[in-house]
């Protein structure tokens, strides 16, 4: 049995073979029938469990929580509910190891990211369980595995980069974008999924240790997982290199390797810019009316950082725009890159270790971009931990006291809008038809949900969270605001002093009740996102019981 | 996706506990058995691949007339071949016969 083939287990097998024997109690398992409630309706069959397993037991005699994704199930993709138990679970260690009693967490991932059947209830599931992770490994480590078929993709690669302590085997693979998706956004001459050495070779767990991105390579084997594991969890706090920050902190040596790549290499994916678009890019719009300071287009910068005082608060304007001239072609075009994300964490960063405690800057992120960049290279260079120290960074933020507020002014989509604007206090948008909020682009769906462009616009209809306008989205808490603006693309001085003064508002909220999380028990999130919130009342009830 | 309910004779031997097993992945399928007091032992399906009624009977009879258990079954299939059906459902009921 220990010898046996980790991978190859199922996700329940691979919680109750790290535990000690006869320690294992699993939370809404299979028998509690919470499954997703919007797959049968996409005519998909459920899974009783939603493809998680939740455990509580013992490693090492420490109080440990396992959540093993199913790899099998609809490729581990997180949806509401699994979601839901995801970072409920989180939670509610958090809340116990804060209460001085420590829960050592441990994610197995395998998993391709944001379950595109529920897309944006995906996504708003996966940005909270970033900052559970973000908030509890300041108390305790918090150990990824990656050993499992699918691999650990999108935005639970995010959730990867975010742990203390990462191992993987070499069945496992990390990477943002899976080949698939870049092929359908990018062309197959970027990154031919059938490139089978290839795709081993720039995201095989052996390839993510050999550059540093993963702490820890094991064999496949149940006996090898469970030693890491085991090991990490009975070392507990201490770090075995004092005073060596995470990956995620690592902003500058990192920003150099990425810097480091020849422009040769780079060249052959630059699209030529045939003319300037006949409208400016919003997020560079906004960006100068609301800092008013002048950002030229020829700079050679996509992350666009400004300070402007408004009255007595100090704002930190922080948006991405189009960058002709950018280093990285696939991130030419306002995408959210390599670069871009080490750079907005170094600007939140620079705040957070330059302000005064007692006036602490707000961080307004100006959100207009089209995704996450697409591309071989992003990829190779681990794009998914320069978005987590992006991420990392706007937690660290909120949690040191500056208000973090988001303006969406055009498009949020996915992996982007994870690392820049859905980790705020409060999330402002135009209700306006312009904006955008979804987690990929429709043809990409099309191709990874095989189902034909048509079938996936009409989706949006009966699926709330598969739509792309701001309407639904604010509808499930994902936008705090809606601002009523006719014109985003030429505001008039009323309408900026109007934008403005929405900020200036929103500060105010989150100064009175700082608090990063968004509540479930407000209108109108309570009912669009009932499962989100009943699950949670659900695990913490059984939690609790687990103790008596 | 099609769903099928079907209703059985309960048979004499009782189950100890409830189990699940298996994954809704390609070609296989999640059983979830439970024990009943009731006249009949009942089964839901739940397929992707709709329009095989008749095949389903013949299983899940060809299952019954093996084992005269009592069980409430519920299956999730992700279009799994019938000789993976009856694996799993034998699977199933092996685990639910140990008390632990």
């Amino acid at each position: 049995m220990r010898n046996e083939s980790f991978g190859e287990k199922t996700a329940r097998e691979r919680a109750q073979l790290l535990f000690e024997p006869g320690t294992f109690t699993e939370l809404l398992g299979p028998f509690a029938r919470v499954e997703s409630p919007h797959l049968l309706i996409q005519n998909i069959v459920p899974q009783s469990d939603d493809g998680v397993v939740i455990a509580l037991g013992k490693i090492r005699r420490r109080k440990a929580l396992i959540i093993s994704l199913e790899g099998g199930f609809q490729g581990g993709s997180v949806g509401e509910v699994n979601g839901a138990k995801i970072a409920g679970a989180l939670e509610l260690a958090l809340k116990e190891t804060r209460g001085g009693r420590l829960v050592f967490p441990v994610l197995l991932f395998d998993t391709g990211g944001i379950r595109l059947q529920e897309a944006n209830l995906g996504l708003l599931a996966i940005s909270e369980i970033h900052s559970a992770i973000v908030e509890l490994r300041e108390f305790v480590p918090v150990t990824g595995v990656i050993a499992g078929r699918v691999g650990c993709f999108g935005g639970m690669a995010i959730a990867a980069a975010l742990c203390s302590f990462l191992i993987g085997t070499e069945v496992g693979r990390l990477g943002l974008n899976g080949p698939e998706v870049i092929e359908q956004e990018a062309g197959t001459a970027e990154f031919d999924p059938l490139d089978r050495l290839l795709v081993w070779r720039t995201l095989g767990c052996r390839r993510r240790f050999d550059i540093g991105q993963l702490d820890q390579l094991v064999n496949d084997t149940v006996e090898a997982v469970a030693s890491a594991v085991g090991e990490r969890i009975s070392i507990g706090m201490t770090r075995s290199k004092p005073g060596q920050l995470p990956r995620t902190r690592d902003i500058e040596p990192q920003l150099q390797k990425v810097r480091a790549r020849p422009l040769a290499d780079l060249e052959n994916d630059r699209t030529q810019v045939v003319s300037q678009p006949a409208a400016p890019h919003r997020g560079r719009l906004w960006f100068e009316v609301l800092t008013r300071k002048l950002a030229p287009a020829e700079a050679s910068n996509s992350v666009l950082v400004g300070d402007v005082l408004w009255g007595k608060e100090a704002i930190r304007a922080i948006s991405v725009v189009p960058n002709p001239n950018a280093r990285f072609p696939r991130a030419q075009h306002g995408q959210v890159g390599l670069e871009e994300g080490w750079r907005i964490a170094k600007a939140i960063w620079d705040a957070i270790e330059t302000d005064d405690n007692k006036i602490r800057r707000t961080l307004l992120a100006i959100v207009d971009t089209p995704g996450q960049a697409f591309g071989f290279h992003e990829e190779d260079l681990g794009i998914h931990l320069s978005l987590a120290a992006a991420v990392e960074a706007y937690i660290a933020a909120s949690r040191c006291g500056h208000p973090v507020v988001a303006l969406i002014v055009g498009r949020a989509i996915s992996g982007a809008f994870l690392a820049h604007g859905l980790q705020s206090g409060e999330i402002l948008a135009f209700d306006h038809e312009s904006i955008e909020i979804h987690v990929m682009s429709e043809a990409a769906v099309a191709r990874v949900t095989r189902r034909t462009p048509e079938e996936v616009t009409a989706l949006a209809r009966i699926v709330p969270s598969t739509a792309r306008d701001v309407r639904s989205f604010a509808r499930f808490g994902g936008v705090d605001r809606l601002l009523q603006i006719s014109n985003p693309a030429e505001p008039d001085a009323a309408t900026i002093a109007h934008v403005q003064d929405e900020i200036l508002q929103a500060i105010q909220r989150i100064r009175l009740v700082p608090t990063s999380r968004r509540q479930f028990d407000s209108l109108p999130a309570s009912e669009s996102r009932k499962m989100s919130f009943q699950v949670r009342k659900q695990l913490e009830s059984l939690w609790r019981a687990t103790d008596s | 996706l099609e769903i099928f309910h079907f209703e059985f004779l309960a048979g004499k031997q009782v189950l100890l506990r409830k189990i699940q097993v298996g994954v809704v992945a390609s070609g296989n399928l999640e059983v979830l058995i439970e024990p009943t007091n009731a006249v009949n032992s009942t089964v839901r399906v739940r397929t992707s691949v709709p329009g095989y009624r008749n095949e389903w009977t013949e299983i899940l009879r060809t299952f019954f007339e093996r084992h005269d258990v009592a069980a409430a079954i519920e299956i999730n299939d992700g279009g799994a071949s019938p000789p993976i059906v009856l694996l799993r459902l034998e699977q199933a009921l092996e685990e639910s016969r140990n008390a632990q």
